[in-house]
């Protein structure tokens, strides 16, 4: 850092890696899925390697991992079980077979990510994240409360949105909660991994453009597409993502944590 | 704690750097919430409406975040927000202020808020803080029509939170961060606020949140924050709900679909449509005896065709799942658990019933007239006990409330028979007054003045129609330990027959079983299995090894298994399930001996094969072979015939031929008709089993010797087979050995 004093705002150095810095300002993302295993890990790991602050979760009532036949999956409990744990069983029970499912794979992936598979509704909105310094995407995300959440699959997109109205909106604090539909193997994660950092991009560029307007201007001028705020600009940047991305179909509604 | 020591030399740092030093201080109480209340009273001098605008945004943030912790205690909130209030009031009130701080600040009045006017609930001298709030929120409410989206956005929140804590609260809901806060606390007296004013204004600031739904606004962020903020509102205000719910339902929000569809109001659409019907839903599922639930229903469903016409290249295959989820339930987790099993309780006709009778649930009529009282009581007991455990337990609330029902019903009707029967000696102290005892409109009371244990009472009293079961209503209900009776002690006799029978039975899949086709069985070769045809002949294998090994080994006389039994009254009547099925056996063959002939054979096969056995364990356990060849040559000489070739082809195949079986031959030889069968026998013998060659020459000499009318057959076979034997005869001298004669030729 430059100890020379007097410079404000606008001219702070850009690229500082400092994501509180205004200019590196960067948007905090949740990504949800059903398990917390593959599309929302994925989507984690590409966020956090694009440096955006990220958690993640899943919404579904236990951990489902695909077993040796449909009738038989494998089931852990979130938040108890970490990927470390499930990658060690697995590895036991049928080394050949996960492997060639690649489920191995994706537990390896994610035990580097973070420790276990976080459940949704189990999330207490706020508390800080600072115990998590090991987790990738964790700078920035000590706050504990994301700007936007981006769940893979309707299911869970209705499953956040209808948990929110059930926690009845304590932080007074707006979220937005996009919904990419990605069907959920390795190969679609992966693509749709790429279109979560894609619209992530596409966010934060709007987000900073309007963190560089100052003052009155902004309050005045509210009507002007070009100068709109973030807030407004969200459907606007994710139609535009829509016409990049056809075969990923979304939603996208405000809410409040 | 950095950003406390800094506030004073403010000028000296740069606006970077004081942003470093706060974010320090951010982690510092991230990481350790009892230090929110110094920290946050330390920076609000850095953060001020004349810092930087950095530092106000930062600020601004930072106090949005702390005010809406859920690490802290409302009361931990409590000093902490009041000291904010000034400042936050300096962020909101200046003049042109940023967005960005402004979005934030009001953010952190709407968690003020609640905390803030709990604080004036309990401490109505404070009077500047609540002063300060006020201002806050005048001012928000001013500029929340003319403000930007964003600011726009924590305007309705703060309204909400502004109505949330001055309406009547439900007490439904119990939770962090304020919510509970509501106009149940603020007493009727209080010096500053006044409850009814301040429901007057949570009523006017509602209508103004619910005005963009009203407007049917386009405008999607507002639409869709409104929507996903007024559902606690329904939950625990029911002073909103019905205002809240028929704005909801009078809402379009597929209104935009009109204009036409760009990539962005698609965008927009699919969100109001969604957000709205979601809410419904959530209200549906929290509360699904909403007296507007089913226009709710109509509302969602109607919702759902629309957005199915409006989307309709991806849509259709989607809504048509949706539907189907909205009207059958989630299809992949459809409910296992049928309904309740049906059990009807038919009432009981009229005329007296038993007690069984009252008690007897089925329609079954085999099942009522089974008397239970057979049962010894321990048996019942346990059936009792295992058919409660097993019972689904709104089967039996059902059957005892059944029941109870009949005794009702019961007791009415005794009361009614009562009233007809005996013309009601009216007890003139009880009598009510005015009564006319042949008022002809009079209706007996049907509810029983008696509850149902005095009934019970009364029916157990009431001399019994049959004996009663052992139903000793005071006994107490444990189970003793359950003995079965000992087994009657066995007779002999009886045993003997049982055993016989049992062998018996053994046979009888015999009859049952057809006759092996001989054509069409193939050869099975060296290595077949006995018995795994699951045939006749498998059958009979099965038997004849049942016959002859079933107790190989048992019946060692020697080995000391049963030397006491020796002698007693079990030992002399008794046969060994062996000897039984050996006896049945021989009848067996016996019954039919010239196609059973085969039967004969394998049996003193497996015989002979036992009898070999028992001479290599070297045990003396009695023989069987030659008993058994002899009974059966003994039974079947009596029938034979002169065609019946079976015994040649019986003598040559059994496994061992001995002097006394041949010697059986020498009978047949009496009858005329039988010699040519006796002696093409023995011929067939001396020609085909050189090993018993010698004996069956012998018995022809025998024969030759004994039967005249024999003797010119064979004498021709002794001519041919043992040359010189007949002179020798004749002249006295017998042949020392006929082996030697018998290699010679």
């Amino acid at each position: 850092m430059d100890p020379a004093s007097g410079s404000e705002g606008s001219s702070a150095p850009a690229q500082n890696g400092q994501p509180e810095d205004g200019s590196g300002f960067k948007l905090k993302f949740c990504t949800v899925c059903a398990s917390n295993q593959n599309r929302s890990m994925e989507g984690h790991l590409r966020l956090a390697q694009a440096n955006f602050p990220v958690i993640s979760f899943g919404t579904g009532s236990l951990v489902r991992l695909p077993g040796p036949t449909v009738t038989q999956p494998n089931v852990y409990k979130f938040n108890e079980t970490s990927y470390d744990s499930i990658y060690r069983e697995l590895e036991a029970k049928d080394p050949r077979l996960y492997r060639a499912n690649g489920l191995l794979n994706m537990l390896g992936r994610n035990r580097l990510i973070k420790w276990g598979p976080e459940r949704w509704q189990d999330w207490n909105v706020g508390m800080p994240r600072v115990k998590h310094e090991k987790d990738k995407g964790s700078v920035g995300m000590e706050g504990g409360v994301p700007d936007v959440v981006i769940t893979c699959e309707e299911r869970c997109w209705d499953a956040v949105v209808d948990d929110l109205l059930n926690r009845g909106s304590p932080l007074n604090r707006a979220v937005h909660v996009i919904n990419i539909d990605i069907k959920d193997n390795h190969q679609d994660a992966s693509i749709g991994g790429g279109a979560i950092v894609d619209l992530a991009d596409s966010l934060n560029k709007a987000a900073m453009e309007e963190r560089e307007k100052v003052g009155a201007a902004a309050f005045d001028a509210g009507g002007a597409a070009s100068r709109a705020s973030f807030d407004e600009r969200v459907p606007e940047v994710l139609a535009e993502w829509q016409q990049r991305w056809p075969d990923l179909p979304s939603t996208w509604t405000l809410s409040w944590f | 704690m950095a950003a406390d020591s800094s506030a004073p030399s403010e000028t000296a740092l740069s606006v970077a750097q004081q942003l470093q030093q706060l974010n320090t201080a951010r982690k510092v109480v991230l990481e350790n919430n009892s230090y929110y209340d110094k920290i946050v009273k330390g920076i609000l001098p850095i953060i001020g409406h004349n810092a930087a605008l950095e530092l106000r945004r930062w600020g601004a943030e930072f106090l949005a975040e702390s005010l809406a912790t859920p690490v802290l205690r409302m009361s931990e909130k409590e000093n902490m927000t009041v000291a904010v209030l000034e400042t936050l009031r300096g962020l909101i009130e200046g003049a042109d202020e940023d967005m960005i701080v402004l979005k934030a600040s009001v953010a952190a009045a709407a968690s003020a808020y609640p905390v803030a006017l709990r604080w004036i609930i309990h401490n109505s001298y404070h009077t500047e803080s609540w002063e300060h709030m006020s201002a806050i929120k005048s001012k928000i409410l001013q500029i929340w029509d003319g403000a930007p989206v964003p600011v726009k956005l924590s305007c309705i929140k703060f309204a909400q939170r502004v109505v949330l804590a001055q309406t009547m609260s439900n007490g439904m809901e119990q939770k962090y961060g304020g919510l509970d806060i509501s106009l149940n606390m603020i007493p009727p007296n209080h010096p500053l606020l006044d409850p009814r004013q301040l429901e007057a204004e949570a009523t006017g600031l509602l209508d103004r949140m619910l005005g963009v739904l009203q407007d049917n606004s386009s405008d999607a962020p507002l639409v869709d924050a409104t929507l996903n903020c007024l559902s606690i509102l329904m939950r625990t205000r029911p002073s909103t709900s019905n205002r809240i719910l028929n704005t909801v339902l009078n809402f379009n929000p597929l209104k935009l679909a009109n204009s036409p569809m760009t990539p962005k109001t698609r965008v927009l659409v699919k969100s109001l449509e969604k957000t709205t019907r979601l809410f419904l839903t959530h209200v549906l599922k929290r509360d699904p005896g909403n007296p507007m639930a089913g226009r709710i229903q109509q509302y969602i469903e109607r919702l759902i065709r629309s957005r199915a016409e409006i989307f309709d290249e991806a849509g259709r295959k989607r809504a048509l799942a949706d539907h189907a989820a909205a009207s059958l339930g989630d299809a992949k987790r459809q409910k296992t658990e049928g309904g309740l099993a049906q059990v009807v309780i038919p009432p009981l006709g009229p005329g007296p019933h038993t007690l069984a009778a009252v008690f007897t649930l089925t329609n079954n009529l085999g099942l009522a007239a089974f008397d239970a009282t057979q049962l010894p009581v321990n048996l019942a007991a346990k059936i009792s006990v295992r058919a409660l455990v097993a019972l689904d337990k709104k089967v039996l609330d059902l059957a005892v409330s059944g029941i109870r029902d009949r005794l009702t019903s019961l007791h009415a009707a005794a009361a009614v028979a009562a009233a007809a029967t005996q013309p009601a000696e009216i007890n003139a102290a009880t009598a009510p007054l005015g009564v006319d005892e042949d008022d002809d409109d009079y209706e007996p009371d049907l509810t029983p003045a008696e509850d149902t244990e005095q009934i019970l009472n009364k029916l157990d009293n009431a001399p019994p129609e049959e004996p009663m079961p052992n139903a000793d209503a005071g006994a107490p209900l444990v189970l003793g330990p359950f003995k079965l009776p000992p087994p009657p002690t066995l007779d002999p006799n009886v045993a003997a027959k049982l055993s016989q029978a049992a062998a018996s039975r053994v046979f009888g899949p015999l009859s049952s079983l057809k006759e092996g086709a001989p054509l069409r069985k193939p050869k099975a070769g060296i290595n077949r299995l006995a018995a795994s045809s699951y045939d006749r002949d498998s059958w009979l294998t099965l038997i004849t090894r049942l016959a002859t090994r079933s107790t190989a080994g048992l019946e060692d006389v020697n080995s000391g298994i049963k030397p006491e039994d020796a002698g007693s009254a079990l030992d002399r009547p008794r046969m060994s399930l062996g000897d039984t099925i050996r006896e049945i056996l021989y009848n067996y063959i016996l019954e039919d001996w010239r196609r059973r002939i085969e039967i004969a054979v394998a049996w003193l096969c497996e015989e002979w094969y036992n009898d070999q056995l028992t001479k290599r364990s070297g045990s003396d356990a009695p023989l069987h072979y030659e008993n058994c060849a002899l009974r059966l040559v003994d039974g079947f000489l009596s029938y034979i015939t002169a065609q019946d070739k079976v015994l040649t082809r019986f003598l040559a195949e059994i496994p061992e031929l001995s002097r006394p079986l041949l010697g059986k031959l020498k009978a047949l030889c009496a009858d005329p008709t039988t010699v040519q069968l006796a002696l093409t026998t023995l011929l067939y013998l001396v020609m085909m089993r050189p090993p018993v060659r010698d004996i069956a020459l012998d018995t022809v000499a025998e024969i030759w010797a004994e039967y005249e009318d024999a003797r010119p057959l064979a004498a021709k076979y002794l001519v041919k087979w043992r040359p010189g034997f007949i002179e020798s005869q004749a002249h006295g001298t017998s042949a020392p050995a006929g082996n030697n004669m018998a290699i010679a030729t």
